[in-house]
C-alpha cells in the first residue's frame, strides 16, 4: 500500500492550499482555501452568527455538473461542524474552498463520486490547516470497496469499484466519531459493521476495544494510519515554516 | 375611603404557539420533545409525530396522459410528480455503437463465467452481461426541478439550484447503482429472417445465459441485433416542498417507474425505422428489480445554546456519558424519521437509508442499497442499526401504498 502525499501551501496568492495525491486511487487534486473574505450579496437573514461555507470542486476535463454539486454539499455539510465559524473575524464572512481534481481518472456522468471523495476532504482539510482557519478537530477518510466474495478492498481504483459490489466512504473525527460514511450498492450491515471496523483502523490505527478488553493493532495490515500521515504532512510543514526560528534559538 | 380594587395582575407577555415557533423555534421543539416531568406528557416532535414516525404517504399513478409512466406522491406537505418520458434512441445515432458493440457481442458468449462481470443480486435472476449499457449510453435522465414555487426560498423560474442539482445526481446514482430498470426491457431487437427454418426463438425468450451455447450457432444464423433503445426521461417536479424532498422524489420516481409501459416496437425493414404499435394491449411494463425504499432522518441535539455558542465537540468517551445519561432518561439528542421543514432548519445531522427487502429461503432479509450519513458525531453504528429497522418497517409500509395506487 503507497501511502498518499501531500504538500502544503503550494499556491502563493491563496490564503491556504494544499495538494494531495492519492496513489491507490489515482487521484490528484489542489485545493485552496480563503477565508474569511467578504461575501458580495450576502443576505444576513441566513445566519448571521455563523462563516458561509462555500465549497467548489472543479472536475479535471469537463465542466462541473450535477456530480459535483452533490459532492460539494457533503463536503460543505462536513465540514460546516469541523470549521469553527463563530470565532473572531468569521461571522457574516465566507471561507471559499476549491478542489481541483488535477489527475487521475475522470467522473463521467452518473459515476460514483466516491472513490474521489477521501482525497479530496484530506485536501480541504489540510488547505484549511495550511489557512489557519480554526477548526473544532481534524478527520481522516477512507474508501473501501467490498466485493462479491466479501473482500474489503482499500483505496480501490475507479474500475474496482465499478465491479465492486458496494463502495463505502467513512470519515472519522480525530475524536473517534464517525463523521461521514457513504454507502452505495446492497450490502447487508455485517458487512458494513466489518467495513466500519476496518476504515477505522485504517485512519485511526487501532482496531476497536473487543468484548474481552484488548485492543488490537493492525498497523501491520494497512501501514500507517491516514490521520498520522496527515498530522505529519502538517508538522513538516510548520517545521519548514518555522526553520528561522528553530535555529535562530 | 373605600379600599381600592386588587390591582389587575399586569397583562401577562403572551404569545401563541405559532409566534413562539417562529421566535425560538430550537426552544419551542426542544420543548415538546422533552416536556417537563411533572406535566406527564409524551415526548412528541412538534407536529404531532412520535419520533420515528412517518408522515401519510400517498402515492397515485397514470396521472399525467401524456407520459409513459406518471405519478404523483405525496408525504405529508411534501408533493413530488414525477412523469417518465420514452424516446427512441437508434443505435446509428450512437456514435461509437459500431465499434463497442463489435466487442461487446464478440465477449458476451463468454463473458458468463468472467469475474469481472458484476454479480447482480440473487433475486434477479439473469446476470445480463450488457447491464452496464444503462450507465454507458445514458438511458435513464432524471431530472429534479424545485424552482416551482415549492418553498419561499425557491424563486420560481430560476436556475436550478445546487440542492436540485444534487437530488437529481442523487436519483441517477441511485437508479444506476440498485440497477433497478433492466437493460433488456429498453432494448428493441431485430432478428433477421430465419434461413436455417428452424422455429426461430423470440426476442423475448434468449435472455438466459445457460442456453447460450447451444443458442450460439441459431443466434450467428438468424443475425439477432440490437436496432434501438428507449432511453427513459424522468423529470421530477417537487410541487410543494416541506422538508425531505428525497424520499418524495425517490418514491415518486419508484412508482412512475412502476406505472411505465412502453409501446411495442420493432425495426421496419423496408422502410428502415424503428416503428412502434399504438395497440395499449401489446405495450409491456418495465420490470424492474427490487423495491429500494428511501428513508430519511435528521438529528436535533438539545444544546439550547447552539445558536450562538462556541463549537464544543465531546470526545468520544463523553459520547458514552451522554449515552448513559440517555439511559436514565434525560435525552440529550432525538432521531426524528422524516423531517419536516421546520426540523429541517433545526438540525446538522442527515442520515438517508435504502433498504430494500429480498427473499432468501423463505424469509426477508433486509438489504441496505445506500447509506448516508453526514453533518454529525450523534448517529453511529448503533444508532444506524435501529435506524435500519425503521427503514424495513417503512419498506412495508411504502410497499403496500405503491401496490395499492
Amino acid at each position: 500500500m503507497v501511502a498518499p502525499s501531500a504538500t502544503l501551501s503550494t499556491l502563493n496568492r491563496a490564503d491556504g492550499s494544499a495538494s494531495y495525491q492519492c496513489p491507490s486511487t489515482g487521484s490528484n487534486i489542489l485545493g485552496s482555501v480563503n477565508a474569511p473574505v467578504e461575501l458580495p450579496g450576502r443576505r444576513d437573514a441566513l445566519k448571521p452568527e455563523d462563516a458561509t461555507i462555500e465549497v467548489f470542486v472543479k472536475p479535471g476535463t469537463a465542466p462541473a455538473g450535477v456530480g459535483e454539486r452533490y459532492v460539494e454539499g457533503i463536503i460543505k455539510t462536513l465540514l460546516g461542524r469541523v470549521i469553527l465559524g463563530r470565532e473572531k473575524g468569521y461571522p457574516r464572512r465566507g471561507v471559499v474552498i476549491t478542489l481541483a481534481v488535477i489527475g487521475g481518472e475522470s467522473v463521467g456522468r452518473g459515476d460514483p463520486y466516491l472513490v474521489l471523495l477521501p482525497a479530496l476532504l484530506h485536501t480541504a482539510l489540510l488547505a484549511l490547516l495550511s489557512a489557519s482557519v480554526p477548526l473544532s478537530m481534524t478527520f481522516s477518510a477512507t474508501v473501501l470497496a467490498v466485493d462479491a466474495s466479501g473482500q474489503i478492498r482499500r483505496e480501490p481504483s475507479a474500475e474496482d469499484a465499478a465491479t465492486a459490489q458496494s463502495v463505502h466512504v467513512l470519515a472519522f473525527s480525530s475524536k473517534g466519531h464517525l463523521l461521514l460514511n457513504e454507502s452505495q450498492g446492497s450490502f447487508d450491515f455485517d458487512t458494513w459493521e466489518k467495513v466500519r471496523q476496518r476504515a477505522s483502523a485504517i485512519c485511526h490505527g487501532t482496531q476497536l476495544v473487543s468484548a474481552d478488553g484488548d485492543v488490537a493493532m493492525v498497523e501491520d495490515v494497512d501501514g500507517r494510519p491516514l490521520e498520522g500521515t496527515l498530522r505529519e504532512t502538517v508538522e513538516d510543514q510548520v517545521y519548514r515554516d518555522y526553520n528561522w526560528k528553530i535555529n535562530a534559538a | 375611603m373605600a379600599s381600592p380594587a386588587p390591582p389587575a395582575p399586569p397583562p401577562a407577555l403572551t404569545l401563541p404557539p405559532s409566534q413562539f415557533a417562529r421566535l425560538q423555534p430550537h426552544a419551542y421543539l426542544l420543548a415538546h420533545l422533552s416536556p417537563p416531568a411533572s406535566s406527564n406528557q409524551l415526548s412528541i416532535r412538534a407536529n404531532g409525530r412520535a419520533p420515528s414516525q412517518f408522515r401519510p404517504t400517498s402515492a397515485n399513478t397514470g396521472s399525467l396522459t401524456h407520459t409513459n409512466g406518471s405519478a404523483v406522491v405525496r408525504v405529508g406537505d411534501t408533493t413530488a410528480v414525477c412523469g417518465v418520458r420514452a424516446e427512441l434512441l437508434p443505435t446509428t445515432d450512437i456514435a461509437s455503437w459500431s465499434v463497442s458493440h463489435a466487442s461487446a457481442s464478440s465477449s458476451s458468449s463468454s463473458s458468463s463465467s468472467s469475474p469481472a462481470a458484476p454479480k447482480s443480486n440473487s433475486s434477479s435472476n439473469s446476470a445480463d452481461a450488457e447491464e452496464s449499457q444503462i450507465q454507458d449510453l445514458n438511458l435513464l435522465v432524471p431530472n429534479l426541478s424545485l424552482s416551482t414555487g415549492c418553498a419561499p426560498g425557491f424563486v420560481p423560474g430560476a436556475p436550478p439550484s445546487a440542492l436540485a442539482q444534487s437530488l437529481s445526481y442523487q436519483i441517477l446514482a441511485l437508479l444506476h447503482s440498485t440497477r433497478l430498470v433492466r437493460a433488456e426491457d429498453l432494448r428493441v431487437w431485430y432478428e433477421g429472417p430465419s434461413f436455417t427454418g428452424e422455429e426461430g426463438g423470440r426476442m423475448d425468450v434468449d435472455v438466459d445465459v445457460d442456453a447460450e451455447g447451444e443458442r450460439d450457432e441459431n443466434s450467428a444464423a438468424t443475425k439477432k441485433e440490437i436496432k434501438a433503445f428507449w432511453v427513459l426521461y424522468i423529470d421530477i417536479m417537487i410541487v410543494s416542498l416541506a422538508g425531505n424532498p428525497f424520499d418524495a422524489a425517490w418514491a415518486a420516481v419508484l412508482a412512475a417507474l412502476r406505472d411505465t409501459k412502453l409501446p411495442r416496437a420493432w425495426w421496419d425493414v423496408d422502410n428502415e425505422m424503428v416503428v412502434c404499435s399504438d395497440v395499449v394491449s401489446e405495450a409491456r411494463k418495465l420490470t424492474l428489480r427490487g423495491l429500494p425504499v428511501a428513508s430519511s432522518f435528521c438529528v436535533f441535539e438539545a444544546d439550547a445554546a447552539a445558536g450562538w455558542r462556541a463549537v464544543i465537540v465531546p470526545d468520544a468517551d463523553e459520547e458514552r456519558e451522554i449515552e448513559d445519561t440517555a439511559k436514565r432518561g434525560m435525552l440529550r439528542r432525538w432521531i426524528l424519521a422524516d423531517p419536516d421543514g421546520y426540523e429541517e432548519g433545526l438540525s446538522q445531522e442527515r442520515v438517508c437509508l435504502v433498504v430494500d427487502k429480498e427473499v432468501v429461503g423463505g424469509e426477508g432479509k433486509t438489504v441496505i442499497v445506500k447509506m448516508e450519513k453526514n453533518g454529525g458525531w450523534a448517529v453511529d453504528s448503533r444508532e444506524l442499526k435501529q435506524l435500519l429497522d425503521v427503514a424495513a418497517a417503512r419498506w412495508e409500509s411504502l410497499k403496500q401504498i405503491l401496490e395499492q395506487c
